[in-house]
């Protein structure tokens, strides 16, 4: 369990033992203001990361996860830890199987131990899955109900998205999710318009429940603010076929895209029939291709491409999501979910029976950190903040960055992006985000000058940069763990 | 000291016979190391002492090795005979247990010298059955070698420690490319040679067809082979009582100063260099001090005594033994393989044949984990601890950083070191195409030799006036329907046919003279697929061939009043003064040898048995097709006869249609003069070797640049530009892949940029998993080297390795 973790580490590391490292906490400057004026960053910092909380306690969570795994099959690309409840039933109301793993998952909320006694209000809930749609709405407002007796009453702009599939819902229930159990944002998992595409997927709905689900959520039972997301790359997905769905997805008028790319992972079915740039999946540069024009048709649509598969009208960024992005704690509860709290990255069982133990032990109270949790040392935390930040648009914020990492690590990361700033895939910006020429970039690079009086953001380039970020990160890691 | 010493050693060998009764009915004592359980009434081990060896006077001694083509089952056969022997436990210890590096196991192969001690009760020259009992005591030492011609130094020096040899044959792959050299090695140096055809269980085994091979082409008489199955033991209780029947004793002398030759050595974390020895003369004992002839060192021997087959402490080594000491050398850079061991305070004629280490193939070896070079420094100083044939020197690389150019004694040796730090140490190792050390001579008549070459200049300015490169001589055996596909490849290879015979009807016997750098990628590969794998192939070092020979034999013949002469003359006047024959030997430094022989009966034809010198000069003389001299007439006793026969001269007529007659034949003298078109001086004429660079984005990458053939080098440029295009992944920016020489570009590709590497899926808030994803992908990016911008990967580099034929 996350929290059990650093505690013998405390008699290791006592306070105001001499300090490893002189650098203060890194997870203190990449907060917010709010929770930067409850904790200020100690100046006189611990660096180890395994008690961070001794000199400069991490703020508490105000994200929750939640995975709901049941889903009626398994698409053929689909990795996660899924339940696939068999689609011979279109009644999973009264499904035994769900209202047991709702007990459990109760049960492990109830089990947590809350952060601190200054548990702020939580500001986002996420229910993903799996197909959360199909949990009955009751179910959905008891999770709701132990979330606030566990954490206190949530803020009252609190995010409470789902994603929901086309096929999963009719009018009364959305009405009821929405209006009664409180869901504020719907995520509508459309993945493609065209029948052919979601069949190659192994979806269990078809074109007729997209126009339906669209018509439902976009309607007045609807939420204030939806998505649509979309799979390119998709195996014998046409130009003029993402075009259409890119287009119909924009008609649809949602406040919010995300546009995935496939990607083929081990053990799907789509890994035993396919290889990545070999037909029937796109080639690398059709593959590329797609994800400009959503790019570019969206952007002309009016939507913000805030970051790499998201896209926004002003005001409707994914709340829940930027809290990963900008490598803030959050709780994590269900099957295979993962949490954030107190430095230390814990993932929980993908499997439905070691998962239950674990509720066990939790509520025994001997949760031993045996596995997959991870404290997040210093290194590992400025791989993180530079991997999910450049996922961003605002991307890298090197003056935070400087202060909790250093700046000799902020001056190898520019000199190991230079070519690619040069190239045009990395953009320098300054403090009013106005991009910087490579010229004046070398200058400050070369010059005596403390490096920041001028270069304040490095993102990518929107869409050249996006599509190379992993390749970009890599190089950045090569910097931040030689 | 050394009174007291033997007062102890009595002691002890009181106490040993009382064991050796406990060991007789089968008793063990406590005394006795409790790893193993020995039953065999020869086991006797452990202790200091235990071993008795003043039992074992040179002729109660038989030195021997098992020399064979690989896979014949040497190994097997091996183990056999230490099981046999009691030496080590039946389905106890490893198989091959002689070969103890996992390079060797894996391989099949030998690359270090072993030796195991055996003890074997046998009725010398029985003729009737005795009582095992009153038999006498034999001590056996079977001394393994390397097969392979990287080593065949290592291989004549373990071989002077012997009397004879056990050439083991397949019965039914027969004669191999490797067996002809063995048989050669083992007949040059005057070893006893017994024949013994292995696996004559399997189905398809025809040991009269062997039988047929080895007296056509080697003139063993086919009823002394011993027919065995080492893996059924079948045959075998024939092998060690014909090794003591067979074999010659050990000739040292007793009485004289301690004369002893050192083996091999190998480094011990915890006891130092321990050197293998055999000793020739004299008698050495634990604490006697010792010196090398090659360095003059003085050592203090602190540990003696046999393999037996772990080292088994006996205080004492005496003629005619072999064994290791430990003697507290630092390095085994000390104990040099072939070096003269004598007392420290005698002075004594060193044996004959020390020469350092030749060093035939070199490569840069490279960290291949990016800045790891202490690692691999580390790794490399531990090895050659353990292997001081290889020649280290640091050196740097633009593209790969610090590293090493090292010298080996062949492709093979190479091999093997790159797999033992690999396997041995762990180190991670990029190594550059390997390269022969060529000679450059320009205009202004500077010469340099380039062992690296990046080191050459690309364009230097002056003009390559004449340029050298080594040789081999290959003999390759196959069966008659891949002969053609077989010249092609050789021919492609800038080979020379030096000679072409049927072994059999179906089976060809071919020796040409390469060019090393040929053959030093990929060649035995490209030999095996297009001949599906039935040709054997072997070679030998053509410069040894013709000037280092000449050499090492103008020491040999001068003492035994040849002469040897390198005058323009075209001959001179023999000297006879030996009771036997003698001539004189006049080379005429050509592109083309004539080499005058003349010789002159002294005594009666049937007396003349030859000296292993003599026979030296004769295949010498025949050069590389003594095997048809040899296959057409008697065993070596007889060669002498068949040499001053008209029969040798009508042979040599035969196979070279240039032997000419010289005036002065007369029935006392005859003088046969060759026209030897094929020992020419291994030489490439002006400016025919070329430097061809490969530059990635305009930029020459120094680890990747290579000398070759000027006819060549436009195939190998393009090969090596499409080889690299298929390795080097795409990146973010167009790469241009050209391979050049001098400022000419003579091939080029392109490959395009990356499109796109992105994960542009939700994980949620899995960070550690979408983290270690990208950590892999940096960890790939690790495992590249950068050129200028360009990020190659590790694999490039090895599959440039396997460029060449073209």
């Amino acid at each position: 369990m996350p929290r059990a973790m650093p505690a013998p580490l405390q008699l290791l590391f006592p306070p105001f033992s001499l300090p490893l490292k002189y650098k203060p906490h890194p997870i203190s400057h990449l907060t917010s203001v709010r929770s930067s004026i409850l904790y200020p960053p100690a100046v006189c910092g611990n660096s180890s990361t395994a008690s961070p909380h001794i000199t400069t306690p991490p703020p508490p969570p105000s994200s929750i996860y939640i995975h709901l795994p049941f889903c009626r099959r398994r698409c053929h690309y689909c990795d996660f830890p899924i339940i696939a409840l068999g689609s011979s039933s279109r009644h999973y109301d009264d499904d035994p199987r769900i209202n047991t793993y709702i007990r459990l998952l109760l049960r492990e909320i109830r089990a947590t131990k809350p952060y601190s006694s200054l548990q702020l209000p939580i500001k986002t809930i996420f229910f993903g899955g799996g197909t959360p749609s199909l949990v009955p709405p009751r179910l959905i407002a008891s999770v709701l109900d132990t979330i606030r007796t566990k954490f206190g009453e949530v803020a009252a702009d609190v995010e409470v998205s789902m994603e929901m599939d086309p096929g999963t819902f009719d009018a009364g229930r959305l009405e009821e999710m929405v209006g009664v159990v409180g869901v504020t944002r719907i995520s509508l998992g459309v993945q493609a318009f065209q029948e052919e595409l979601l069949r190659e997927c192994g979806r269990a709905h078809g074109r007729r429940e997209v126009d339906e689900a669209i018509e439902l959520v976009s309607g007045s039972y609807g939420p204030r603010s939806w998505s649509l997301d979309l799979i390119s790359s998709l195996p014998r997905q046409t130009e003029e076929m993402w075009e259409e769905s890119l287009r119909l997805a924009v008609s649809a008028g949602p406040q919010h895209v995300s546009v995935y790319d496939l990607q083929v992972e081990e053990g799907t079915k789509f890994a035993l029939l396919y290889t990545p740039g070999e037909f029937p999946l796109p080639a690398e540069a059709q593959s590329a291709n797609f994800y400009i024009m959503a790019s570019e048709t969206l952007k002309h649509a009016g939507y913000e491409h805030y970051e790499i598969s998201s896209y926004c009208k002003p005001g409707h960024e994914c709340k829940h999501n930027i809290t990963y992005w900008q490598n803030q704690p959050f709780y994590g509860f269900g099957l295979g979910s993962a949490s954030y709290i107190n430095g230390v990255r814990f993932s929980r069982p993908r499997r439905l029976k070691q998962y239950e133990e674990f509720v066990k032990d939790l509520e025994a109270g001997h949760m031993s950190a045996k596995n997959n949790a991870s404290i997040v040392v210093d290194k590992e935390m400025a791989m993180d903040v530079v991997m999910l930040s450049l996922r961003t648009a605002k991307g890298l914020d090197l003056k935070s960055f400087q202060r909790s990492f250093g700046e000799s690590l902020v001056l190898s990361l520019c000199r190991a992006w230079r070519p690619h700033v040069e190239s045009g895939h990395v953009v320098a910006l300054d403090e009013e985000r106005k991009a910087i020429s490579i010229g004046k970039f070398d200058l400050e690079l070369n010059g005596d000058c403390q490096l920041g009086r001028r270069v304040a953001f490095l993102r990518l380039s929107d869409p050249e940069g996006f599509l190379m970020s992993n390749e970009l990160i890599a190089v950045a890691f090569g910097v931040l763990s030689p | 000291m050394r009174a007291l010493y033997r007062a102890s050693r009595f002691a002890t060998s009181t106490i040993r016979s009382l064991l050796y009764e406990s060991y007789r009915f089968g008793t063990f004592s406590p005394l006795i190391g409790g790893e193993r359980s020995f039953c065999s009434h020869s086991r006797e081990k452990s202790r200091e002492g235990a071993v008795d060896l003043s039992q074992y006077p040179p002729e109660r001694i038989r030195n021997f090795s098992i020399i064979a083509h690989v896979d014949h089952g040497k190994s097997t056969l091996a183990d056999r005979l230490l099981e046999l022997t009691g030496t080590i436990k039946k389905g106890h210890g490893q198989p091959q247990y002689l070969d103890k590096l996992q390079v060797e196991r894996e391989r099949g192969i030998t690359v270090k010298a072993q030796t195991a001690t055996m003890f074997f009760r046998h009725k010398f020259q029985q003729h009737e059955a005795t009582e095992n009992e009153n038999a006498p005591n034999f001590l056996l030492n079977l001394i393994d070698t390397p097969g392979h011609v990287d080593f065949s130094y290592e291989v004549s020096r373990s071989l002077a420690a012997c009397q004879g040899v056990l050439l083991v044959v397949d019965a039914a792959q027969g004669v191999q490319a490797q067996t002809v050299a063995n048989f050669y090695l083992a007949f040059e140096s005057n070893l006893a040679i017994i024949p013994v055809i292995n696996k004559i269980d399997q189905p398809t085994a025809d040991p009269d067809r062997v039988k047929a091979q080895l007296k056509s082409l080697f003139d063993l008489d086919p009823n002394h082979a011993l027919l065995t199955s080492a893996k059924t033991g079948q045959g075998l209780e024939h092998v060690l009582p014909s090794v003591i029947d067979r074999i010659p004793a050990p000739p040292g002398k007793c009485d004289s100063p301690l004369r002893m030759l050192l083996l091999d050595s190998y480094y011990d974390e915890y006891k130092g260099v321990i050197c293998h020895v055999a000793v020739v003369d004299g008698a050495l004992y634990k604490g006697d001090k010792i010196a090398s002839s090659a360095t003059g060192h003085v050592y203090e021997v602190s540990d003696i005594g046999i393999m037996h087959p772990e080292l088994t402490p006996t205080g004492v080594l005496l003629t005619g033994q072999v064994g290791y000491i430990v003697s507290g050398m630092r390095s085994t850079n000390e104990a040099r393989v072939g070096d003269t061991l004598h007392q420290a305070k005698s002075t004594v004629l060193p044996l004959p044949g020390f020469k350092p280490a030749k060093h035939m193939v070199f490569s840069g070896l490279y960290p291949a984990d990016g800045s790891d070079f202490d690692a691999l420094n580390h790794a490399i100083e531990r090895l050659i601890c353990n292997d001081a044939s290889v020649s280290v020197t640091k050196e740097t690389s633009t593209a790969l950083g610090m590293g090493f150019r090292c010298g080996f004694l062949g492709l093979l040796h190479m091999d093997v070191f790159h797999q033992r730090l690999e396997q041995e140490y762990g180190a991670k190792v990029l190594s550059t195409i390997p390269t022969v050390p060529y000679i450059f001579e320009y205009s202004d008549g500077s010469k340099v030799q380039v062992q690296n070459p990046a080191a050459l200049a690309s364009n230097p300015g002056k003009s390559v006036t004449a340029c050298w490169e080594p040789s081999v001589i290959a003999t390759i055996i196959l069966p008659c329907e891949y002969v053609g596909p077989v010249i092609t490849l050789c021919s492609e290879r800038r080979g020379d046919q030096l000679e072409y015979s049927f072994i059999e009807s179906q089976r060809v016997l071919m020796k040409y003279q390469l060019p090393l750098r040929e053959i030093v990628v990929d060649f035995y590969n490209e030999l095996k697929s297009i001949t599906s794998g039935y040709a054997s192939f072997d070679y030998e070092d053509a410069e040894e061939g013709v000037e280092g020979k000449l050499e090492l034999w103008r020491s040999t013949l001068q003492s035994k009043d040849f002469c040897l002469s390198s005058s323009k003359t075209e001959y001179m006047e023999c000297n006879f003064s030996s009771n036997r024959f003698s001539g004189r030997f006049v080379t005429l430094s050509n592109q083309a040898i004539n080499i005058c022989i003349c010789f002159r009966y002294l005594g009666s034809i049937h007396n003349i048995k030859l000296s292993v010198a003599e026979m030296r000069v004769l295949r010498w003389m025949s050069g590389f097709t003594f095997s048809n001299m040899i296959r057409n007439k008697h065993i070596r006793e007889k060669v002498g006869v068949a040499l001053v026969t008209n029969k040798i001269r009508e042979s040599l007529l035969r196979w070279y249609g240039h032997v000419k007659r010289q005036p002065f034949d007369d029935p006392v003298r005859r003088v046969v003069v060759l026209n030897w078109p094929m020992l020419r001086k291994v030489e490439v004429y002006l400016k025919r070797l070329v430097k061809l660079d490969i530059l990635l984005n305009g930029q020459a990458v120094d680890a990747m640049a290579t000398i070759v053939h000027n006819l060549k080098a436009q195939r190998v440029g393009r090969e090596l530009v499409d080889k690299l295009k298929k390795f080097i992944d795409r990146q973010m920016f167009e790469i241009s892949i050209q391979a050049a020489i001098g400022s000419r570009i003579i091939a080029r590709e392109t490959i395009s940029a990356m499109r796109k590497n992105v994960l542009s899926k939700c994980y949620g808030g899995d960070v550690t998993r979408k983290r270690k994803l990208l950590e892999k992908q940096k960890e790939g990016k690790k495992r590249m080297k950068r050129v200028g911008s360009v990020d190659v990967p590790q694999e490039a580099f090895h599959e440039l390795l396997k460029v060449s034929k073209e």
